[in-house]
């Protein structure tokens, strides 16, 4: 008896649902901020990622080789560059604090609304951010190139 | 406020440029690795992220040198139509360098389990090649080995004084080595013939029972004595050990046994006990000899005053002559007991023994005659002039000569000299074929006053005396015999030619032999 009404109910509930169909919006529409969110999402992945190698690196004792330890070297500096990146992304969209002017040309100069002025300095700075990038590559090449001596 | 951009600018086309060329140096680097080992993940690993931060790099000099280039020539729209697919490539590229790297610890770990796994086959596979090229010289090799070790057990097992013997549970005897078959009296034959039962060699099957208990209980045995005898039933004394061999099998157990003949060591614990004995009683008896030769001295002397006082017909004079005759037998025995004790007077001069000898057996040799007795006499002419009480000794040999006319009602008597030139000893030997001396008499015949003969026919210190004697001379006595068959006296003296003196009493050489 238990064991009838256990099937019965959730085919009537289904029964139910099939014979009354109604209008579905299927696909959902993304405005323009989701590249940028999806961009920043990557770079924290990306970092989360180069962590994930450092911890790997040291845990499985590979870093006692020196073309390893360059490899980490080459993570830790891709970690600093994510944070700048993330940084320099999310300041971006601060428009009013930060105006670029004659963009187009070599005379082109960031003009500053009303951002405090260690804002200003993080701003600009933060598009420095080849001085992270490059070396964080820079180690990666030496350490292969290590590796590459030892095998 | 305003900052000029064209720092930026710079540091983005320099870094650009130098993104791109470290990117492409370390594919090139990272595809080299991986040309050493194609199948290593590692190298798989690192080229996939190597391309990945190659398409990163190109990207973002998209993003950054083309983007400078399009803005300064006023090409704003076609920047705006690059922008989105710059900006999107530059993401999924972030995406897959990481998701490469977040799966590859797992990967690495299974790799390195996979390199185990292929390093534990290969070497199986090694292993098994050579065993495959080598069989026939590691067989070769083995036989050899086990032929070597099979013949150095066996060495054992043969040259062994003890016996080794590998018995059933139920005693059956399934090897014995040659020293354990001359041990119970068995020749190489008599093992081949039929099952043989180690208990048959106890002296009591009780033995047996309590060492088997002991070897089901605990699994061996340590130097356990048991009376043991061998195939004539002539008794030995064993010291056994043993083990269990292996106790998981089922049917049945093996016994391993080691059997060390202690007879000998047994009968020299013996002689220590029974000189120890012996010395003690000496001083005994000599301290009472000493007490008594004074005062019955003084009895002979007013005696014999008493007797040239009386009549010889009278009745006093029988009395004295009584009293004057117990008296001198006391003395005798008193000075018996004194040659036991050692504390008589020696008087050691040159002489040949054989000469002593023949000396006692022309004294007794017509008493021999008369008992059909016959004296056989194997003398040795190569022992020397020696240095001994020629009295003392003459009375040691008359002792052991009427000691063995007495043992036997007719028969021979043989009495041997022979000389020991390395340890430059004379031994002299009296056997017959008499009675023999029971085993529970052998500790106490040379004790004084123990004799096995009737009333009145003697004093029992004709041993102890003689003992006495040879130790005074710095010798040994001793006594082999077997009921029914007779017994054997051994004299063994030593051979001093210069000694012609007059010894004080007890200044003689003492044995210290454990006899």
């Amino acid at each position: 008896m238990d064991r009838t009404l256990t099937l019965a109910v959730p085919a009537a509930i289904l029964g139910y649902l099939l014979l009354s169909p109604q209008a579905a919006m299927a696909i959902q529409s993304h405005g323009g901020p989701e590249g940028l969110y999806v961009h920043q999402m990557a770079h924290i992945l990306f970092l989360f990622s180069m962590g994930a190698l450092i911890y790997w690196l040291r845990d499985s004792g590979l870093i006692k080789a020196p073309g390893w330890r360059y490899v980490q070297y080459g993570a830790f500096c891709l970690i600093l560059w994510n944070i700048d990146a993330v940084l320099g992304h999310y300041l971006d969209g601060h428009g009013s604090s930060f105006v670029l002017a004659d963009e187009g040309s070599w005379s082109a100069r960031v003009h500053f609304g009303s951002g405090s002025g260690k804002l200003v300095a993080l701003y600009y700075f933060t598009k420095f951010d080849h001085l992270f990038c490059v070396p964080g590559i820079i180690f990666l090449y030496m350490g292969l190139r290590r590796l590459l001596k030892q095998v | 406020m305003s900052l000029p951009v064209y720092p930026i600018w710079i540091c983005d086309l320099v870094g650009s440029a130098l993104m791109i060329l470290f990117s492409f140096l370390c594919v090139r680097l990272a595809g080299k690795l991986r040309d050493r080992d194609r199948t290593n993940v590692v190298w798989l690993y690192l080229l996939a992220v190597c391309y990945m931060l190659a398409a990163f790099a190109i990207s973002r000099s998209v993003d950054h040198i083309i983007k400078r280039i399009l803005l300064v020539f006023h090409y704003d729209s076609l920047w705006v139509l690059v922008r989105p697919f710059s900006g999107a490539f530059n993401t999924l590229t972030f995406v897959f360098v990481a998701s490469v790297t977040l799966f590859f610890g797992r990967v690495w770990k299974v790799y390195q389990q996979i390199l185990e796994d292929k390093l534990a086959i290969q070497t199986a596979h090694e292993q098994l090649l050579f065993m495959n090229h080598n069989l026939e010289d590691l067989v070769e090799e083995r036989t050899r080995e086990l032929a070597l070790s099979e013949r150095k057990y066996r060495r054992i097992f043969e040259v062994s004084r003890d016996m080794i013997a590998v018995v059933q549970d139920d005693g059956t005897l399934l090897t014995l080595n040659p020293s354990g078959m001359e041990m119970v009296g068995l020749c190489g034959g008599d093992m081949s013939s039929g099952s043989r039962l180690l208990q048959d060699y106890f002296e009591t099957v009780g033995d047996w029972s309590s060492l088997q208990r002991t070897l089901q209980g605990q699994g061996y045995v340590v130097d356990t004595e048991v009376s043991m005898k061998r195939a004539d039933n002539t008794l030995f004394s064993g010291l056994i050990s043993g083990s269990v061999e292996d106790r998981s099998r089922g049917n049945g157990e093996i016994y391993h046994f080691l059997v060390k003949d202690i007879s000998y060591r047994k009968a020299m614990e013996q002689q220590i006990l029974q000189a120890d004995k012996l010395a003690s009683v000496g001083q005994l008896a000599a301290g009472i000899a000493h007490e008594i030769n004074n005062p019955l001295g003084i009895i002979l002397g007013y005696t014999q005053l008493l007797i040239r006082s009386e009549n010889e017909n009278s009745q006093n004079f029988e009395d004295l002559r009584i009293i004057e005759k117990h008296t001198r037998s006391c003395k005798t025995i008193v000075e018996n007991l004194l040659s036991f004790s050692r504390r008589a007077q020696t008087k050691k001069a040159a002489c040949r023994i054989n000469d002593v000898i023949e000396e006692v057996l022309s004294v007794v040799r017509h008493q021999f005659q008369l008992e059909k007795i016959v004296i056989i006499e194997e003398f040795d002419p190569r022992i020397p002039a020696m240095a001994i009480d020629e009295a003392k000794m003459k009375q040691v040999f008359m002792n052991l000569i009427m000691n063995a006319r007495q043992a036997m009602k007719s028969g021979t008597v043989r009495i041997e000299t022979r000389y020991e030139e390395t340890g430059r000893k004379a031994i002299v030997r009296v056997i017959d074929e008499g009675m023999g001396i029971e085993a529970r008499h052998m500790t106490r015949i040379f004790d004084p006053f123990f004799t096995t003969k009737p009333t009145g026919e003697g004093t029992g210190l004709g041993l102890s005396v003689s003992y006495g004697i040879v130790k005074d001379h710095g010798g040994e006595l001793l006594v082999e015999s077997e009921v029914g068959k007779g017994s054997i006296f051994t004299i063994i003296l030593p051979v001093l030619q210069t000694v012609n003196q007059t010894a004080e009493p007890g200044a003689g050489k003492r044995s210290q032999s454990g006899h």
